[in-house]
């Protein structure tokens, strides 16, 4: 009954997904993709109107001509000279605007938005905000599901390395599945796949991060022996591992530089942890069949 | 059903069977043999601590102590920085999430960038990597 069931069903959506890939609604989006123009890590100047984007990859580049797509800069510097502007969007990370005022048609985001927003506010007032969230975040995740936490903690702590490699080749699975979704988007099924992909790796990161929390309250401050668990009143369970974690990851966070390098090495072992485990579930991603033994 | 399947679902109403079997009789005799019970000390705080061992208890006062000093070093921070707390601790939160069109954008440039065959063969290659990865069964000890 379930496969007369699930088998037809799986088909037709199967069907549906199809004919939305193959059905395009707005396929001229990618006619501006001939007409781009890269700039890597050199100087280089836009005299001519381009048609299409500009990407700067750390390079320097004096815009003194219109582009008709966006432009993208990470970790280069550009300069607006003559009637030089953009058309669509100014994306950029790590980089030097100058002269943009009044040349972007569309909108300018800053990639690295926390560093955007520091501008106007200290970067530490910020990350005490977002340390804030985090706490929280862990202290209802750790409330509900203690044990997978406490299980995703063992994990790293006990298999570090696997955890890592793990984590970087599903970072770069996500990275790189965004960007095959990405073809996807001037149809119609691309932005939901591209929505559940982002949904996932945010689930993911989160989940991972309070076991990181857990592993590091436990490394740090976690009983050694069972005299030592009976004497202590605060400093056991997995509330206060987790808690303690944040709390001294949250701290790291605030040096400048090493705190954004140790906060992206713990996102690799949250990412791998939480993926090793199955979310602390235990269970194998993918099932292997064996023979049996007659 | 044998006269040894017969004395095995029921051995004291066939408890005559005994006699005549060897191979029944071999086994009861097995099975009457007194098993030797060999008592050693064991010290349980020698063992190593288990993960899972206090893990429910809840600290609150070190839960509470921490949220609270988390709060109170933004509130001080943003005021600091002469920004409203309130307002300053949520444009904090809301900056936190990337916005989507550029981030869609970045990633079709680099699409394009990097070119369909490249995107593939990558793609195949680092889930093929991230498959056998995740095969691996995690460490089981029990927390």
């Amino acid at each position: 009954m379930f496969r007369k069931i699930v088998v037809p069903l799986t088909t037709l959506a199967a069907v549906a997904v199809l004919c939305m890939i193959v059905s395009p609604t707005g396929a001229s989006e990618r006619r501006r993709f001939t007409n781009d123009v890269y700039v890597i890590g050199q100087k280089a100047s836009i005299n001519e109107p381009v048609a299409g984007s500009v990407q700067i990859y750390r390079g320097d580049v004096v815009v003194a001509n219109a582009i008709a797509g966006d432009l993208l800069v990470l970790g280069g510097s550009v300069t607006f000279t003559g009637a030089g502007r953009v058309d669509g969007n100014l994306i950029y990370a790590a980089s030097r605007v100058s002269n943009a005022e009044n040349r972007i048609r569309g909108h300018i985001y800053p990639l690295a938005s926390l560093e955007g927003a520091a501008v106007s506010m200290t970067k530490n007032a910020i990350v005490a905000s977002l340390l804030l969230v985090w706490l929280i975040a862990a202290i209802v995740v750790t409330l509900m599901s203690g044990r997978e936490i406490r299980l995703s903690s063992a994990e790293v702590r006990s298999s570090a390395l696997h955890c890592f490699v793990l984590g970087l080749v599903a970072l770069t699975s996500f990275v790189l599945t965004a960007i095959a979704f990405s073809y996807l988007v001037p149809y119609v099924v691309g932005i939901p796949l591209l929505a559940a992909l982002a949904v996932f790796a945010i689930l993911t990161k989160v989940y991972g991060m309070i076991a990181v929390f857990h592993a590091v309250g436990t490394l740090v401050a976690g009983s050694r022996t069972r005299q030592q668990l009976a004497s202590r009143k605060w400093l056991r369970g997995d509330l206060a591992m987790v808690v303690i974690g944040v709390l001294l990851l949250g701290a790291i966070r605030m040096i400048p530089v090493a705190g954004t390098i140790v906060w992206g090495l713990a996102s690799v072992f949250a990412v791998g942890t939480a993926l090793a485990t199955k979310f602390g579930r235990r269970e194998p991603w993918f099932l292997e069949f064996r023979a049996a033994n007659a | 059903m044998t006269p040894c399947d017969e004395y095995l679902e029921d051995p004291e109403a066939n408890a005559a069977h005994l006699e005549t079997c060897l191979a029944c009789r071999a086994l009861v005799e097995d099975l009457d043999e007194e098993i030797e019970v060999r008592h050693r000390p064991l010290n349980v705080d020698a063992l190593p601590l288990a993960p899972w061992e206090g893990a429910s208890h809840r600290t609150w006062p070190l839960v509470a102590a921490g949220v609270v000093a988390t709060l109170i070093l933004a509130i001080v921070l943003f005021f600091a920085a002469g920004v409203s707390s309130l307002s300053g601790i949520t444009q904090a939160v809301l900056s936190a999430i990337p916005p989507v069109q550029p981030v869609v954008r970045v990633l079709q440039l680099t699409g394009h960038a990097l070119g369909v065959p490249m995107v593939a063969v990558l793609f195949v290659v680092i889930n093929t990597i991230l498959f056998f990865l995740l095969r691996r069964a995690p460490r089981g000890y029990d927390v």
